[in-house]
């Protein structure tokens, strides 16, 4: 935030608004807190205490039995791995195939540019239940059920992405391709030169859009993985904790935890470079 | 409610899948259907079988089949435990994929749906000491296509504390008495509300039935040709549901996340409610100590022209028409249905025996709540097997929720709601 420079009587004018402003922003950074807060208490409650009438805040009795079942009697390791493998190679992969298809649409002439574009958009309408059976079809009949590829491979190059990517790298004046195609510069130097250092923010935005839909991805993973050491952790989660007509709110709250955690920490991290991204790429 | 649209519309996309991928199907359903059922062969299983079991029985079953494969050496069980969630989506498309396990655990409501993907069962797997009614959800043309595991029925839970304080000495057989108990309840207990009774959304119909069914009231005719959902009985039961939400004595619109019911039975707010029996671990654990001999259950009350007859379900075990190991698949199966391994997995699981000789079993009679469970059992009767019932099921929940919450005429409702499901058909 860059302080803006304000004139003695327009503070004066200004402080009860902004009074104001903070009060609204406390209440709405509390609706947000709260959930996560109310998460982190309860994954160490008794499912007695949760499910108490009324709910308690601070937890009566402590216990750990919540997230000692996901270490001793679930597996959660190998569905941490599995989530962590299918999420780091989709991030990858989208970020390559989109930014390239993305670049060559953009810039780059070739007969049936338009039509390719438009097929783009037309796939971006397309709801994913609709696709969804004959994907697992084709993924069967290539022998690839159960296996990361069939985890992954369907979501290399989304048109969400690549349509975000065009946007942005249409955007690059054309001058800076052109004083590098004099110098000598090739198509593939060109976009790895010029081209991808610019397109920091949108990369970013991509990356954590790209991240959070395959970390949270639950009805392919449940298809596709057909024994239990391909689940990822959302299906896990959804395993072990909501039965046919019951839920185990302890269990489902510290796997919640368990997931939500790493994913909170990658944000605290990284958070400059995500909001300069969806800031950058918000404007348009 | 949003899950269950998508639910709709995932169903629809899977079934035209199914119908493009059927034409490349090497067999017809005329040479594996029918009552062509496979023999099994002599001597112990062997190889490889594959089961995929939802939850609960997903996780134990693994651990529970040792003996099974302790008997048969040359086999091996390979459980994969799915979550409820989708389960239903999860084999639907791995039957368009072809990649369906030898067995699966079905909803006894799954049937309709999911018959044209199973093998009929074989003659030397006997069924006959199972309940009646879990067979017939899964007889379609004379064949049977899976074999009851568990069953399910509901019941009414209450407080059995409370119940001296309101004035009671047992629990009434009739609707007068169950009234009296809920207005008691509500006046002399400081509860808020005397009984929990679906008042709108998904299945709230079927939650109702109970009702209707112990009033004499059909929802179809006897051999499945005619939808009959507004005859008196079911007026007449539909307007007694009514009424409780009409006095008061029942929440038109009550917090229907799952726990919720049994929380509000715990601490007195809502002391009666109709659930099945899982419940009676979940209010153990709801509770916490000493709770256990707080709370009872009763079987659904008559109506005036009818007997106690309650909502049956559970699940099946069925065998894949594209299962690789078939005939160690139905000896899994028949083991699972002897009726001493039903008692142990019962508790194992808590999962009511589908074998009728496995209640007489010390671990279903030593609770008196199992008995009375039991006891319902006797009188049950299941949904519709019907593709379309689902829909019509959906139509009722509709308007089901327009008369508890929005005061529509009860035979209004109803004939709008018969004249929507003969435009739906039986689909047969």
């Amino acid at each position: 935030m860059t302080p803006v420079p304000v004139t003695p009587s327009a503070r004066r004018r200004g402080r009860p608004s902004r009074v104001l402003v903070y009060a609204a922003l406390t209440v709405a950074l509390a609706a947000t807190l709260i959930p996560f807060v109310w998460m982190f208490l309860g994954s160490v409650k008794t499912e007695a205490e949760l499910r108490q009438r009324p709910p308690t805040w601070w937890p009566q009795t402590f216990t750990w039995d919540n997230f000692t079942a996901w270490f001793g009697r679930l597996d959660i390791g190998t569905f941490f791995v599995n989530s962590v493998v299918v999420a780091a190679f989709t991030v990858l992969g989208t970020l390559v195939f989109c930014s390239l298809v993305g670049y060559a649409l953009a810039k780059l002439d070739f007969p049936g540019k338009r039509v390719v574009f438009t097929l783009v958009l037309v796939t971006l309408m397309v709801p994913g239940v609709v696709t969804f059976v004959p994907l697992f079809v084709v993924v069967s009949k290539l022998g690839m059920v159960s296996t990361y590829p069939a985890l992954i491979l369907p979501f290399l190059a989304g048109p969400l992405g690549v349509f975000l990517m065009r946007q942005f790298i249409k955007d690059i004046p054309d001058s800076l391709i052109e004083a590098a195609r004099i110098d000598g510069a090739g198509e593939l130097r060109i976009f790895l030169r010029v081209v991808m250092p610019l397109c920091g923010p949108a990369l970013a935005t991509l990356a954590i859009l790209t991240f959070l839909g395959s970390w949270n991805n639950f009805l392919w993973p449940l298809v596709v993985a057909q024994s239990e050491d391909m689940y990822t952790l959302p299906v896990a989660l959804s395993l072990y904790s909501v039965g046919q007509n019951s839920t185990n709110y302890g269990v489902l709250l510290a796997g919640s935890v368990l997931i939500i955690t790493p994913v909170l920490l990658l944000f605290v991290a990284l958070q400059r470079y995500f909001i300069q991204g969806i800031a950058a790429t918000g404007i348009k | 409610m949003i899950r269950h649209r998508l639910q709709a519309a995932f169903a629809v996309a899977a079934a035209s899948a199914l119908l493009v991928s059927g034409c490349g199907r090497a067999e017809s359903p005329e040479q594996t259907g029918g009552a062509a059922a496979t023999e099994l062969s002599d001597g112990p299983a062997t190889g490889t079988v594959t089961v995929w079991a939802q939850g609960t029985e997903g996780e134990a079953l693994q651990d529970f089949v040792k003996p099974f494969e302790e008997a048969n050496p040359d086999v091996q069980v390979e459980v994969t435990a799915v979550p409820w969630d989708s389960a239903q989506n999860k084999y639907q498309t791995a039957i368009a994929g072809g990649t369906t396990p030898d067995i699966g655990m079905l909803g006894s409501d799954w049937m309709p749906g999911f018959r044209s993907a199973l093998t009929p069962v074989p003659d030397d797997i006997d069924t006959s000491d199972v309940f009646p009614f879990a067979v017939e959800s899964t007889q379609f043309d004379d064949a049977r296509y899976a074999v009851p595991w568990y069953v399910e029925t509901r019941v009414i839970f209450y407080r059995t504390d409370l119940l001296q304080e309101a004035g009671f000495d047992e629990f009434p057989a009739d609707w007068e008495g169950l009234k009296d108990l809920a207005r008691a309840y509500q006046e002399d207990t400081g509860a808020e509300f005397g009984i929990s009774l679906p008042s709108g959304g998904w299945n709230s119909f079927l939650g109702g039935l109970p009702f209707a069914w112990s009033n004499g009231a059909e929802v179809m005719n006897e051999d499945q040709t005619e939808w009959t959902l507004d005859s008196p009985e079911m007026v007449e039961s539909l307007s007694y549901l009514n009424s409780f939400f009409e006095e008061g004595l029942a929440d038109k619109s009550p917090d229907t996340e799952s726990g919720s019911a049994s929380a509000d039975l715990v601490s007195g707010a809502v002391p009666m409610f109709l659930s099945g029996p899982w419940d009676i671990p979940g209010l153990e654990l709801a509770g916490g100590e000493g709770f256990e001999d707080k709370f009872g259950v009763a079987t659904v009350p008559a109506g005036p022209d009818g007997t106690s007859t309650s909502f049956a379900a559970g699940a099946n075990l069925g065998v894949f028409e594209d299962a690789e190991n078939p005939d160690a698949a139905w000896k899994l199966i028949q083991w699972l249905s002897e009726p001493d391994v039903q008692a142990r997995w019962f508790e194992a699981v808590n999962d009511l025996p589908a074998q009728q000789s496995a209640w007489d079993d010390e671990a279903l009679t030593a609770d008196p709540r199992v008995a009375v469970f039991g006891e319902q059992l006797q009188s049950v009767k299941i949904a519709p097997t019907l593709v379309s019932w689902t829909q019509v099921s959906a139509a009722a929940d509709t308007q089901v929720e327009q008369i508890f919450r929005g005061g529509k005429d009860v035979e209004d409702a109803l004939a709008e709601l018969q004249s929507t499901a003969d435009s739906l058909g039986t689909g047969q």
